[in-house]
Formats: structure tokens, sequence, C-alpha cells
């Protein structure tokens, strides 16, 4: 033990460290000071932006978390695209789009000149390649978790296999490239939401030469069922015609994309994309204020306050395209009793709720869509906050009050409908107690605990939302009510008029008939009460005030490409 | 509890003196730090006990319209510490608070000490092969570090008062076992041990009127800085989102954790529960200290 | 000694079988399962069954149990649930961060904390002794992760003087051999880059470091003043050693023994500490890649990752006891 020896040493290293931590302000030319940094790049700068979290793999076809879908947008496109903004479709690396007259085969004319990030063309046959992936996933990917928008929009797959979990009958046909330029798409019956469908992320189309040299299907499935990829396609090659192209990916830390200066649209403007995750939201917002980052998504609404009296940063608003619902399990009494589920509708200030929690950017919903979607019903009926009706409605369903109720809110979750669960979960639990209820508090961790109680259907009253897909009634109310869930007691209690008039709107091609049979699902929704819709909240992003040009899409996915830094 | 761990080891370092009660009151009586825990303390209690009479307000009612659309408005005339995001009125939920810190930090702590007595006596008393099994279990409690335990077992159990009593209690399990086990057998091959062994005393009789009493001098020292441990454990576990299942439970960790999202816009909703918890750990920390050096013979006759 | 290192090594293994079955059963008792963990608000009851006929999570407990055995002894942990790349390759990317950030909390509050104790217990019953018995009990009566918040809001926020999360600027590229972050950027040559790791390190490794600091100032404190009365001590003053010289020769060196002790004790307070420390800081390390794991059910990560956390503090604490009957020979023959 030469302690003493040692000493000097500890003192040594001491004064280096201390040196390190000492003034020397002149030399940070690069350091931390992210803000300084990035305009000294040259030519068009670096933007970096933070998400909630890493993202998965970067493959469209296999995942459905928000993160991966943000980054696959940059570096892929599909055949239909969204007006920037907007939920309507417009081409996209498709020019137009046909069918025939009872709807179940679509010519689609691929975009010219367009190449992949490795050199490759886009073709007819490249699309069809693409198709024809999907549609002969086996194994694994055949699995829900990851090829669920395959499996919502088109069904099963080539080869069916019942363990799956994926459904036998598939909507997809075939795919045939006619010639260099035309895709034409056979679908085995009439799909109304087809073409709108085909413009997630999970259609993207990528390089059918990366997709084999770097093994996109293949991968080893382990003990525990886990798939990994086997191949680097969806870590370090992800090859698609998108206007920005991939660098490299460092887990948990950063995600860096650079411009494709081949792109056939409009360029991106900034040299280089780097999106790193922060999970927390008080954490995004102070590095943006170090300027650590220049963005980020979900801001929370008391913030935006403080954001918008900072000159150097700005809100960049998202159009609202998502409803926040108290849903109820009608199964498990006493939700069976229509007058009981009106109570709770008299029951919960909803209003209250709107106006001081959503910093002012969110209506009351009257029902389970939001107005920008057909099929929108402006006369469905309402229920203003009214304890002393909830009482008597009580009274009337012959109940003794006050009536003990299960409410279960998540934790650990902030989504765009619902900022702070918790905090609208005591705010509706104190107004429901003042209506003639007794509320338990019951929470979870959102993800898997609270996601996986409510879809088991053992919660009374929950708190959940949904953000759009993409612009259809079909993607609201058809998700939540067409075919019976735990979670709304319809697999015990089912709604058959209702799922009737869903089933029937969804193969309906007329649109104003659609429009006629979601406008009166949505009142008789609002009769029975399957739950009560209570916010439709406009998200925001914030952005260092130097950041020009992002365009927020209402399905929360967006380009950078039209983005700039000014100096 | 990993604090509380190396308390015990420290406590263990030191062997435990016999017969030291007589003027350990005297000492800790005379020690400013001590006496400062005590006022702490006192008031801790007393704040805990006679709530309902010192809150201006219920702390789980709360009136939406004081918060005029933001988060959230500070201190006031009619409110000293502000109203939180509920609208409730602060000071009332920080008196409260004080009950439930209280009861978690008690009942944990009893949970902790009474099982890890138990085991630790039979181990240290009984010895064997029942000592090798209990001790063994303890080196594989111990061998998670004691917050990511406390986590898996609220993970476990869910969340809930009660489970987070149980599970910051369980941390300590191990520890109050080797501290008494440990004591019990430094005590055994003690003078006045041998010497009532020597003329007859039975077994029983030597463990429950010379080796415990004197045994435990180091577990009331443990107990009062376990006390501090779980009341910041708790708190902990209400940072990583495992706190009271009812939000409207004014338990101090839970309302720091909730409003840290405000520290921008109301920082004092985030600091005022944080120094209630400062100020009562801080408490429970100058007692055990005191009762340590009170009753720590090596220290006798130092300042 | 050899026979000592050796049964405390044997001792290991009932250990070791024990945390196996603890961390199996455990996470057998966790509600949820990562199948509904996938699918998110996506998932539906149909859904949710094929993930877990997928998994064998349907299969007899023991036989689940022998197969995680059988990979373990494979060195084998499976692949993480939401990322899916392997749980060694995660542990060996989040272990260094960890590790760094421990080392330098240890390096802040061994640098601080020793000194400060040596100095309490010179000027005895002063005010400097007063005011660090004061601190050192706030130190160890704040939670860590209220110090951090508020580190982070005033330093980095308010001050701007230092960044609020993560390991390293993403706007600096450098190779990451080892995954310690200084001794990558050490062997890059890369100054600016080690300045920029440097930075990102001090406010976790302050918040951190904050109760170590504490305790340890304690106990060097009260080593140094049990060692001044010794015998020894007084002989070498008597025979009229300068006071630098007996400090150094005699008091520090002895009282070096306890604190050493002590400071091998922090390690399972630095790992319960760096869960919320990380969590704070957005620093990509074991503990937010655990706490993550919890919240998502994720598996073959908790089953991995807590294995290796608990091997590696029990190795730790081995080492502390081994070199403690090393430098106290009156245990050696216990």
């Amino acid at each position: 033990m030469k302690w003493h020896r040692l000493l000097p040493l500890l003192v040594v290293a001491m004064l280096a460290f201390a040196a390190g931590c000492g003034g020397d302000d002149d030399e940070t030319t690069g350091g931390t000071t992210a803000a300084e940094e990035t305009t000294e790049a040259a030519g068009g700068g670096t933007l970096v932006f933070a998400g909630a979290s890493d993202p998965v793999v970067l493959d469209g076809a296999l995942v459905s978390d928000g993160e991966s879908i943000r980054v696959i947008t940059q570096i892929f496109e599909t055949l239909v695209a969204l007006k920037p903004g907007t939920t309507e479709p417009e081409p996209g690396l498709a020019t137009e789009w046909s069918a025939n007259d009872d709807g179940t085969v679509w010519t689609f004319k691929i975009r010219e000149g367009v190449t992949f990030h490795d050199g490759e063309p886009l073709n007819a046959e490249a699309v069809c390649f693409n198709f024809d992936r999907w549609y002969n996933f086996s194994g694994p990917l055949q699995n829900p978790s990851a090829t669920y928008y395959w499996q919502v929009v088109f069904g099963g797959f080539a080869t069916y296999n019942k363990d799956s979990g994926a459904p036998e009958e598939s909507l997809y046909k075939s795919c045939e490239a006619t010639d260099e330029s035309t895709a034409v798409l056979t679908l085995t019956k009439p799909s109304a939401t087809f073409i709108p469908a085909l413009s997630q992320q999970a259609f993207s189309i990528a390089s059918p030469k990366a997709l084999q040299e770097f093994k996109a299907d293949e991968g080893t499935v382990d003990e525990d069922g886990v798939f990994s990829p086997g191949g680097t396609f969806g870590t370090e090659q992800p090859i698609g015609t998108g206007a920005f192209k991939f660098v490299s990916w460092v887990r948990n830390d950063r995600l860096t994309l650079e411009r494709n200066d081949d792109y056939w649209g409009e360029k991106a403007k900034v040299d280089t994309l780097i999106i790193r995750p922060i999970a927390d939201n008080a954490a995004r917002l102070q590095a943006l204020q170090t300027g650590e980052i220049q963005g980020y998504d979900l801001v929370e609404p008391q913030d935006i306050e403080t954001i918008k009296g900072d000159a150097t940063l700005q809100i960049i608003d998202r159009p609202a395209f998502n409803v926040a619902y108290v849903g109820f399990n009608t199964a498990l009494k006493p939700l069976d009793d229509p007058k009981v589920r009106q109570a709770i509708a008299y029951g919960l200030d909803r209003q209250s709720v709107v106006d001081n929690f959503y910093s002012g950017r969110a209506v009351v919903a009257t029902q389970f869509m939001p107005p920008e979607v057909v099929g929108y019903a402006d006369d469905v009926p309402t229920y203003e906050y009214d304890p002393e009706k909830a009482k008597q409605l009580l009274t009337e369903a012959g109940l003794t009050l006050p009536v003990p109720i299960e409410f279960w809110y998540p934790t650990d979750v902030s989504r765009p409908y619902m900022p702070d669960p918790k905090r609208n979960f005591e705010a509706f639990a104190a107004s429901l107690n003042n209506s003639g209820f007794k509320v338990t508090a019951k929470s979870a961790p959102w993800n898997p605990d609270y996601l996986g109680q409510v879809s088991e259907g053992t919660t009374q009253l929950y708190l959940l939302g949904w953000t759009g897909d993409y612009g259809d009634a079909d993607n609201f109310i058809g998700t939540f009510f067409q075919s019976p869930q735990k979670a709304w007691g319809t697999t015990t209690n089912p709604m058959t008029e209702i799922q009737k008039l869903l089933d029937d709107a969804e193969i309906e091609t007329d649109e104003g008939e659609r429009e006629t049979l979601y406008q009166e699902a949505n009142r008789q929704l609002m009769t029975y009460l399957p739950g009560v819709p209570y916010a439709h909240s406009q998200p925001a992003l914030a952005f260092s005030s130097k950041v020009q040009g992002y365009v927020a899409s209402p399905t929360t996915n967006e380009s950078f490409a039209t983005v700039t830094i000014e100096e | 509890m990993s604090i509380a761990e190396l308390e015990a080891r420290e406590l263990q370092l030191e062997p435990g003196g016999g017969g030291l009660w007589s003027d350990a009151w005297r000492r800790l009586r005379a020690n400013p730090g001590a006496i400062v825990g005590f006022v702490l303390v006192g008031l801790f209690v007393v704040v805990a006990l006679f709530a309902p009479l010192i809150a201006p307000e219920d702390p789980r009612t709360g009136d939406l319209s004081r918060l005029a659309g933001r988060c959230c408005p500070g201190p006031s005339a009619e409110h000293w510490f502000g109203v939180d995001q509920q609208g409730r009125d602060e000071l009332s939920r920080i008196i409260y608070g004080a009950r439930f810190s209280l009861l978690i930090g008690v009942v944990s702590v009893a949970v902790g000490l009474s099982i890890g007595m138990i085991l630790g006596s039979i181990a240290g008393y009984v010895g064997g092969v029942l000592d090798s099994l209990i001790m063994r279990l303890m080196d594989v409690m111990l061998s998670i570090p004691g917050f990511l335990l406390a986590i898996g077992i609220v993970a476990m159990l869910g969340p809930g008062l009660f489970q987070i009593m149980i599970a910051v209690g369980a941390t300590q399990i191990p520890i109050f076992a080797r501290l008494l086990r440990g004591s019990i057998l430094a005590q055994r091959e003690n003078d006045f041990v041998l010497a009532a062994r020597s003329i007859g005393v039975p077994r029983r009789t030597i463990l429950a009127s010379h080796i415990l009493p004197n045994a435990i001098s180091p577990v009331i020292v443990q107990g009062t800085l376990a006390l501090a441990t779980a009341i910041i454990d708790v708190a902990g576990l209400g940072y990583v989102g495992l706190g009271p299942q009812d939000p409207s439970t004014p338990e101090w960790g839970t309302m720091l954790t909730d409003t840290t999202r405000y520290l921008q816009t109301a920082p004092h909703l985030a600091i005022i529960p944080g120094i209630a918890i400062v100020i009562s750990v801080l408490g429970f920390n100058l007692i055990g200290d005191g009762l340590r050096e009170a009753l720590d013979p090596k220290l006798r006759g130092r300042g | 000694m050899l026979r000592f290192v050796v049964r405390r090594l044997l001792l290991l293994v009932p250990i070791l079988i024990g945390l196996s079955i603890l961390v199996f059963l455990w996470i057998r008792a966790l509600p949820g399962t990562p199948a509904t963990a996938l699918l998110g608000e996506r998932a539906t009851p149909a859904a949710v069954a094929a993930v877990r006929e997928q998994y064998g999570l349907d299969d007899p407990v023991h036989e689940q149990y022998y197969a995680y055995v059988k990979t373990l002894s494979r060195l084998d942990f499976g692949d993480s649930i939401t990322t899916r790349r392997p749980v060694l390759e995660e542990f060996q990317q989040r272990f260094p961060a960890t590790i760094e950030l421990a080392l330098a909390a240890m390096l802040f509050s061994i640098l601080l904390g020793i000194p400060l104790g040596f100095l309490a217990a010179k000027r005895h019953g002063g005010v400097l002794d007063h005011l660090s018995l004061v601190g050192s009990l706030l130190g160890i009566s704040i939670p860590i992760f209220f110090l951090a918040i508020v580190l982070k809001y005033v330093f980095a926020v308010k001050l701007g003087l230092l960044p609020t999360v993560g390991r390293m600027s993403v706007l600096i590229t450098i190779e990451h051999p080892t995954n310690f972050y200084v001794l990558d950027s050490l062997l890059a040559g890369d100054l600016e880059a080690l300045w920029d790791v440097l930075k990102h390190l001090i406010l976790p490794a302050v918040a951190l470091g904050s109760i170590p600091l504490a305790i340890i100032a304690r106990i060097t404190r009260a080593a140094v003043l049990d060692v001044q009365n010794e015998d020894y001590v007084r002989t070498a003053r008597a025979k009229g050693l300068s006071p630098s010289i007996v400090d150094r020769r005699h008091v520090l060196r002895n009282a070096l023994l306890p604190i050493t002790t002590i400071i091998g004790l922090q390690t399972g307070l630095l790992l319960s500490g760096a869960v919320l420390t990380e969590s704070v800081f957005a620093y990509p390390g074991i503990g937010t890649w655990l706490l993550e794991a919890i919240e998502a059910r994720n598996y073959p990560v908790l089953q991995g990752g807590i294995l290796f956390v608990a091997i590696v503090f029990v190795l730790v604490n081995l080492l502390v006891d081994i070199s403690y009957a090393f430098l106290n020979p009156r245990i050696r023959l216990s």
C-alpha cells in the first residue's frame, strides 16, 4: 500500500481535470453549443432534431412505431403521397392511377427518371418487386408485430400459417409490370380505403437490389421468438428514393442523414439531418433552449408560452387530426346500462379540461373523429357537464349513490391528444365524484401494461385516443368499432347495427353514400355511447427560430426536405 | 437502501459495546445536531398528526378555475405555496404529504426491520445450515443494487401505496438481518455472556436478557437512518413513475415528479416538495447520527 | 489468504444460481407481456395470442427456465425485443457509459471528500468541521434526482454553461473502439471531443457523486480522528517528526484502510443512483437501459442485464472484501 506515492498522481489527475473544466471558452470552436456550430457548416447546414426514442428498424414494411417512421419518411417514398400539411392524396412515385369498373384492377403510372440511392432505376418492375416481397413474407415476418399495416390494409400473405396471427384472406392478388412505367395491381375484392392507405410508410418502395443484396428478409429467430435482421438493409443500407440518404446510425445516440443530390423533385435544403433520441419532454425543451437540438416534436401545452416568449425559438402547429376519449367497457356492470353511460357523459367536465390543460389548443370533441374527416356529423347528440342530471340518471337506473366505478389512466406517456394523462384523469375523476360516482383510481405504465389491460377488457373506464394514419373515417370509427373488441365490451355485448353500417361504408365506392353511412354511424354511436370523446387537440412542434420551412403533417409523417437554416 | 447498507457496514466495523444505555441519553442531549434532528422530526410528526387541523383546505379537492387556463399561479396571500396543476392549495398538500411520508417510512422500515431481525437472530443464534441458507439468500438480495430491487418489486406487484412500502421494506431486510446476526455473533463471545454461561444461565435467558439488548443498539441507529433512506427511495420510485396509484394522493415524491414538467413555468411546485423531503430526511439522519455517537463506546469522552 | 479467496469465490456459485432463479421467476411474475409491448396501441387479442405463442410464453415454467439456462451457458443472452439487437452488444455499449459516469462520480467524491474530511478532522470542532458535517448530512439527505434536476436547470438551462443530455455532442464524430468516450477521444487524439465528453460528464458526475462525497468525507474525518489518538502517532510526534510527515506517513496512511473499504462499498450506491441520474440526463447507460426494459417488458434485456449488473456488483464486493482482508490481518484468520 504505497498510498503516499499515489497521492501526487491523484493531485496531477485532479489538476488535469480542473484544467479541462477551466475556462477556455475561446477554444470552444465546435464543442457542445450546437446552435453556433451548425451555422458554421458549409452550404445548407446541419439540422439536429430530437425524437422521443431511437428508431427500431429502417424498413417501413416491418415497423409501426412513430420514430422509425419519421426517419423512413426521409429516406423512402410511396406510390401515393399526401399533399404537405393535409391528408389529401397526391401523386408520389406514381404519377397517376385508375381502376377498372368494379374497383379490383388498379393501374399505376410510375414516375420516370427516378433512381434509388444506389443508382438503380425505379420502374414498374421495382414497384412490383416490393409488393411481391410484402405479399410473400413468411415465418416471423407474418407476425402482426412486424407487418401490422400490411395486415390491416391487405390482410393475409401468399402462404397461410394459422399460428402467425395473420388473417387467411388477402386483398392482394398480383402485381404485374406491363411495361417500364406501368404497374397493374389486382385485388381480390373492391376496396375504398386502398388508395389513401398506400400513403403510409409501410408501403415505401425500396431498391430491389439493396433488398436482396443486404438481405432485408433474412434473419434469425431466437428462443424468445424475436426476429433480428440477419441482413443490414434495415440498419445500415436502407436504400430508397427519398430526399435524404442514410449515412450512419449510432444506436441511442444519433442517426445521420445527408441530402440526396440526385433527388427527382425539389432537393433538400440542409446538407445534413441528425435525429437523436431524447425520451423526456422537459429534457427536449431544455436541449432546445441550450441549442443542443434545433427542433422537437410533441411540445407540451404548458411549454408553448415559454417557447413563444423566447425570441430564439418558435412553435410550429400540427393540424389537429386526433381524438381523445374516455372509453367504456360496455360489457361490465354497471356500464351495460345506457343510463349509466349517459350519466358519465353528463358527469365529465370536458370543457374545463379542454380549457385549462391544453393551453387553448384543443376543442371539445362531440364524436369519435375530427371535423376534417368526411363522415363527420354536425347533429350528433351532445352532453353538457351537468352533475345533477347525472345523479338523476343514476337514480333512474335504480342505483344507490355514490356508484363505485374503476377508472384507469396510463403513466409514462404523453400523446398528442393527451399530453398529461394523469392530469386529465384527476380532473375527470373529481368531476365524476361530484356527479354521483365514487371513482377508484387505477394506473399502469402505458406500454405494455396499460394498453394490455385495456385491450384485454379488464378496465371499466379508461383514457385513450387515436391519431389518424390517413384521412378516412374508416381509420377512426372503422378501426374502433367495425370489428368486436374487448376494450369496448363489443365481443360480448355487440353493437350490431353500428357494425353493419361500418361494414357497408367500407366497401361503398360512392363518396356521397359513404359519407351518409358514416354520419349515421356517428349519430348512433353518440346515442349508444361506447365512450365519451372529449378533445381534438392541435399538437405542436418547437424549433429554433433559425429553422424555416417546416410543414407539419396531420398524420405526423413529414419530410424535412423543405427546411432551411438561417445564418 | 445502499446508503443504509453502507451505514450498516460502517456500524459492523465497530464492535458493539455493552452497558452503555445509562449515559447514552446524556450524550445525546449534549449533541446539538441531534437536538436539531429531534426538532425537525418533531415538527414533521406534529404536522403529520394534526394535518386536518393545520391545513387550510382539503388536499384532494381543487378548483380548476384558479388556473385561469395556465399552469400554475405562484404563492399569494390566499395560497402561501401557490396552487398546483389541478387548482389545489399546495400548502395543504404539503401538510398532508407529511402524513404519507411518515406512514410510508415507518411501515416500510417496520417491514424490513421485523423480517430482517427475525431472520438475523435465527441465523446468528441457531447457526449451522439454517444460518448459511438465510445468509446466502440475503447475499442474493444484496447482489442486486437496492433501488433496482425496489423498482423490480413494484413492477411485479403493480403500483400502489402498499406495494411501495413492501418494496422499500424488502430492500432493507438483508441489511437488518446481517446487522443483527453480526452483533449477535459478536455478543456471543463477549465476556459477560461467557460469564453468564459459565454460571449456568439457560441459553434462552442469555439470548433474551443479555445478547439481544446489547445487539439492539446498532439496530436502533440503523432503523433511524433507514427511515431517512425509505423516504428518499419512495420519492425515487415516484420519479421513475412508480408512485401511489391514486394521483390525488399528496405524496411528496410524486408531487415533485409530477410537476418537474412545469419546472419552467411553475418551479415552486417542484421545489417546495423537494425541500420538504430534504428537511424530513435530514431530521432522521441527524438523530441517527447522534444516536450512533451516543451509543458508540469508541466515541465516548470525545466532543 | 488463498483459502479465504477460494472460499469467497466458491460462495459466488450459490449466489449466482439463486440470482438466476430469482431473476427468471421475477420476470415471469411481471404483469403484461412483450406482445402488448410490441404491438402498442394497435394490439388486438388475436395478435397478442400469436406473439405469446411465438415467444414460447405458454410453455411450462420449468421448460422455460431450462431454455433460459441453456442459452446462458452458451453466453447467449438473446436479442432485445425493442431494438432487435443482441443483448450482449447493447451491454457492451451501455456498460462502459455507466462505468465512465461512475468513475467520474467517484473521482469527484474522492478528490473532494478525502481532503475535506482530513481538514475537518485536523480542525476538529472548528468552523470547517461543523460546515463539512452539515454539508455531508445535507448531501445524503437530498434525493439524487432532485439534485440532478436542480443542477441541470441552473447550470445548463439558465446559465447555459453545460449540456443537458447525452454523452457527447451529436455534431462531433469519432471512432468508438472502447465505448469509453474519454478513452476513445484520447485514442483519436481529438481534444475538442475530449473536452466535449468531459463537459457532458460534469453535471451527472456531480449529482451521482454527491452521496459518496458526503460519506467519504465523514469516514475520512472519523478515521483520521481515530488514528490521531493512536499510540504510534503520539510516539511519532514525540520523536519530533514534523507534523506534515506525521500526517502523511502515519495518520493518512492508516486512515486510508477504512476509507478504501468505504470507497469500494459505494458500487451498489453508484449503480442505484445511476438509474435516476441517467434518466434525468438522458444518459445512455445501464440505468436507463434497464428502466426502459422494465417498462417495455423486454425479457431478454432484463434477464441478461440484471444478471450482468449483479455479477459486476458481486465481483466488486468480493474484491473489496479480499483487499480488506489483505489490508487487515485480523480478518484473514476468520
